[in-house]
């Protein structure tokens, strides 16, 4: 009925189906495990929420009122004993090796008990993804075996991410509007290194992670294709920590300032410089474009997933109070009010996660896990043993010629369509979960009306927890326009967003 | 029309001046440090200020040692403190209303009692369950009657100004009765066991907490069984108090949303030249506006003793209600991380909009209650 050249043609029209169909492509390719993956690594966070966060995460959240420079130590080594910390590293590094395609999932499980503590896990991930996004396979080799002998040996090493700064904060995540001079982390090429002199702020788990991934500027006037990404240890002389931020809510979660004095940071620990990246098909600012939607597809389809535990917890405290509560003589949840209240609550946590499913599985096809996904890497990842692993890969890890290749593969095979679409779907999994996240909280103040204000009753530290993810990894306003950017403008070529241009 | 009078205007006028500077010199200076309680101290020295500038006196009739000022006065005083902390908001809108109660029910002899006996905030405020409507719990306490005399057993949530007041009015049901009477309650006597300050979502210096009473005496406030009708008549014009509490955080939210999107720098323009910026300040003060129209139009039809004033209040409630969630949840975004930390003021008006919202009842039942005299 239709010839293949018409079906080529009709496809390629906006919106193409490769844009729009992922999950469909991405199922044909999956590998069977993962949905056995999937229900283990649910069923592991079900188990520490029943065991660990539904029991102290209330006592933990008014102990942090009362003492704010607590920082919830018992909670990272009971996380770090379970191997949360390694899970999701692949065997090759010596990691438990979970699909990083169940990550969004097993965050979505911790946030709906608590969305603190489900940062205190997740956010080591973020740190990880941004390592990763270098390729730069000796660095994140030596790292992860770090994180590994913390595990084993029960003294935790986690990563944290640092980008944001005092008068940078979309600025520091937009390679956009990196050249407009805010940026102030400076690092100036030495023998042997770089000597970075500037401050980080609101840095998730700042104070309590051991390795640091820093982005710093060569040339402060001209960030976008002078970024360079390091990796600094806690202890470097010349790092230390500043102020915790004091926040409304997420409160076992640090946002911590980390201030660099002249601080020399070896080559060895250089994971992305403009030099690495000039090597690469496309221009340096492109190319760091490139690592920017690697990290933030990832890390924003999890945001997404943080945002979705909560729209959950939400509804299911609002509905445990309408089953308990009467009202005018019946139970609150026979009123039908309540029930289209709470209907449209469960709406609203279906459709979200279905939303970052989706962009997990652009994840899947075009982002930062894609070389894990296919077939061979997968089961050799899932099946073999880590030690055998290990053996046969670690001495291909530490050469650069493995990572000259991986970058070739992850940064000049990935087309511009495939950037689009990953880093577009990981802003819509973002707005879509966090979103959800309040609006659920919202209402079941509502529901639960002077119940709801009390801290005992769960649902207005939901409300809290749930404000920050529409901030952090990009505002929702620049996530919206980062979507427009990536899924609609591509198709309009004179259309700029994050430009000066723009009235 | 409006029948005030040009001096009674120019009253409310100065009241409102002396309360947007009080809240500019005592309540924002120190803000955060007292939105630390009950982990931080309490904010005695303001409160007994506001004492002094007889905040706490604005609707009680002169005669009993009030200012015998209209719910306008009121409206202006709340709008101009709850821009800057809504714990005092919250503090002097519980003790309005358990004024009000205590005129309804007919016991002016108590009120001019409390006026004359207290020497200071402590002895005068009137502690009250301000965000329940008794009539939607369904475990009130329990009274007995023996030779004249009520005692109360059982426990109440959420008693609001319990912890610092001497006194409460508490909800109560007489054996027999199935509805609800009022009865003023000595909190220091040894039948009642007070909680320690309940940990809330915002207004965390309006301090509240769970009560329980073993046959503590209690005095009956108006007729058994009328409860419901004198809570109804207060909170009428209480309403509006409520909705004041929220402009004024809304104002509050916008004013700093503008001041900082006007000097923050991102993508090299100020925030405010970013036109998803603008869109979202203008949407702000749109409700703003609507919000001032709606509540100096309630105060209006209040004075007049429009035909239809409650309705006017109640709608204007429910409206304020929503637009402030709303704007105070994108007060926060316009300032974007820091707009989430305590150093700044957002955060604390997210959250006391959402307590604000809850006072006098659950915000579906009311509207169900609402629509119900329509209906029929």
């Amino acid at each position: 009925m239709i010839s293949r050249s018409e079906l080529n043609v009709l496809m390629d029209r906006e919106p193409k189906f490769d844009d729009i169909m992922i999950s469909f492509r991405a199922i044909a390719k999956q590998p069977k495990g993962i949905n056995k993956e999937l229900k283990q690594v649910i069923a592991i966070a079900r188990k520490f929420n029943e065991e660990v966060i539904r029991p102290g995460s209330l006592a933990l959240d008014r102990k942090m009122h009362e003492t704010p420079d607590h920082l919830a130590w018992d909670y990272v080594r009971e996380a770090n004993k379970r191997g949360f910390y390694t899970m999701f590293i692949p065997k090759m590094f010596g990691g438990e090796g979970y699909s990083l395609t169940a990550v969004a999932y097993f965050l979505e499980e911790l946030s709906s008990s608590c969305g603190a503590v489900a940062n205190i896990v997740g956010v080591h991930y973020l740190g990880i993804v941004m390592m990763f996004s270098s390729w730069n396979l000796k660095i994140c080799n030596r790292i992860c075996a770090d994180v590994i002998k913390g595990q084993k040996n029960g003294e935790p090493c986690l990563l944290s991410l640092a980008m944001t700064e005092p008068d940078a904060g979309t600025d520091s995540q937009n390679v956009e509007f990196m050249d407009t001079g805010s940026l102030a982390c400076h690092a100036q090429k030495v023998k042997g290194g770089y000597k970075v002199t500037g401050n980080k702020i609101f840095i998730s788990m700042g104070h309590m992670s051991t390795w640091h991934i820093v982005h710093a500027y060569t040339d402060l006037k001209r960030g976008s294709d002078n970024t360079v990404m390091l990796a600094v240890k806690k202890g470097t002389q010349g790092f230390s920590f500043g102020k915790k931020e004091k926040k409304m809510g997420q409160k076992a979660c640090p946002a911590s300032e980390l201030i660099f004095k002249d601080c020399v940071i070896p080559d060895e620990n250089v994971c992305f410089s403009k030099e690495d990246m000039a090597k690469l098909k496309r221009r340096v600012k492109d190319t760091n474009a490139q690592v920017f939607a690697y990290i933030w597809a990832a890390s924003r389809t999890s945001v997404g997933a943080f945002g979705v535990g909560t729209a959950r917890a939400a509804f299911e405290e609002a509905l445990d109070y309408a089953t308990k509560t009467m009202i005018d003589g019946q139970r609150l949840v026979d009123h039908e009010w309540c029930q289209s209240l709470l209907g449209d609550m469960y709406k609203n946590v279906l459709l979200s996660r279905l939303a970052y499913t989706e962009a997990g599985y652009a994840n899947g096809l075009h982002g930062i896990w894609m070389v894990m996904n296919v077939k061979p890497m997968y089961l050799m990842n899932r099946y073999l043993p880590k030690a055998l692993i290990s053996w046969f890969m670690k001495p291909f890890l530490n050469l650069g010629l493995t990572t000259t290749v991986f970058r070739k593969i992850c940064f000049d095979m990935q087309s511009d369509d495939a950037v689009n679409r990953v880093d577009g779907w990981g802003s819509f999994a973002k707005v879509v979960g966090t979103d959800a996240g309040i609006q659920n909280a919202r209402l079941a103040m509502e529901i639960m009306g002077h119940a709801g204000v009390r801290q005992d009753r769960r649902v207005e530290k939901i409300l809290r927890d749930s404000k920050l993810f529409q901030i952090y990894e990009g505002t929702n306003e620049i996530n919206r326009l980062n979507l427009f950017k990536r899924l609609v403008a591509k198709a309009l070529p004179q259309t700029e967003v994050f430009s000066e241009t723009n009235p | 029309m409006n029948t005030m009078t040009e001096s009674a205007h120019k009253e409310i006028k100065m009241i409102e001046k002396a309360a947007r500077e009080f809240s500019k010199k005592v309540l924002a200076p120190e803000r955060e440090e007292n939105d630390a309680f009950p982990f931080g101290p309490f904010f005695n020295t303001a409160l007994e200020k506001a004492y002094g500038l007889d905040f706490f006196h604005l609707n009680l009739p002169e005669n009993l040692g009030g200012m015998g000022q209209s719910i306008r006065a009121l409206c202006r005083v709340m709008d101009q403190i709850c821009r800057e902390d809504s714990s005092l908001g919250g503090i002097i809108f519980t003790n309005t209303l358990s004024q009000s109660i205590l005129l309804e029910t007919g016991s002016e002899s108590r009120l001019q009692s409390l006026a004359e006996k207290a020497t200071g905030v402590f002895d005068f405020i009137v502690a009250f369950p301000s965000l329940t409507n008794p009539h939607d719990l369904t475990d009130l306490p329990k009274a007995q009657v023996k030779n004249d005399v009520f005692t109360l057993s059982g426990h109440l949530d959420y008693l609001v100004l319990g912890g610092m007041a001497k006194q409460a009015i508490i909800p109560a049901c007489i054996d027999g009765n199935k509805e609800y009477s009022l009865f003023l309650v000595n909190l220091d006597s040894p039948d009642v066991v007070r909680s320690e300050p309940i940990m809330s979502h915002g207004l965390h210096a309006c301090p509240a907490v769970d009560v329980t009473f073993s046959f503590a005496e209690g005095f009956l406030l108006g007729e058994a069984g009328k409860g419901d009708g004198y809570f109804t008549k207060a909170s009428e014009t209480m309403q509006l108090a409520a909705s004041a509490m929220l402009l004024g955080v809304m104002k509050g939210s916008w004013d700093e949303a503008m001041s900082y999107c006007g000097s923050r720098v991102q993508g090299g323009r100020k925030l405010k030249d970013w036109s998803t910026m603008q869109m979202k300040l203008a949407d702000m003060v749109i409700q703003v506006h609507v919000a001032d129209m709606l509540v100096e139009r309630a105060c209006q039809a209040v004075e007049n003793q429009e035909k239809d004033w409650q309705n006017l209040v109640k709608a204007a409630a429910f409206h304020i209600q929503s637009a402030a969630t709303q704007l105070v949840t994108e007060g926060i975004q316009a300032l974007g991380g820091v707009g989430y930390m305590k150093d700044f003021g957002q955060e604390k008006r997210f959250r006391d909009a959402g307590q604000i919202q809850t006072m006098l009842g659950h915000t579906h039942i009311k509207k169900l209650r609402f629509i119900k005299q329509f209906l029929n």
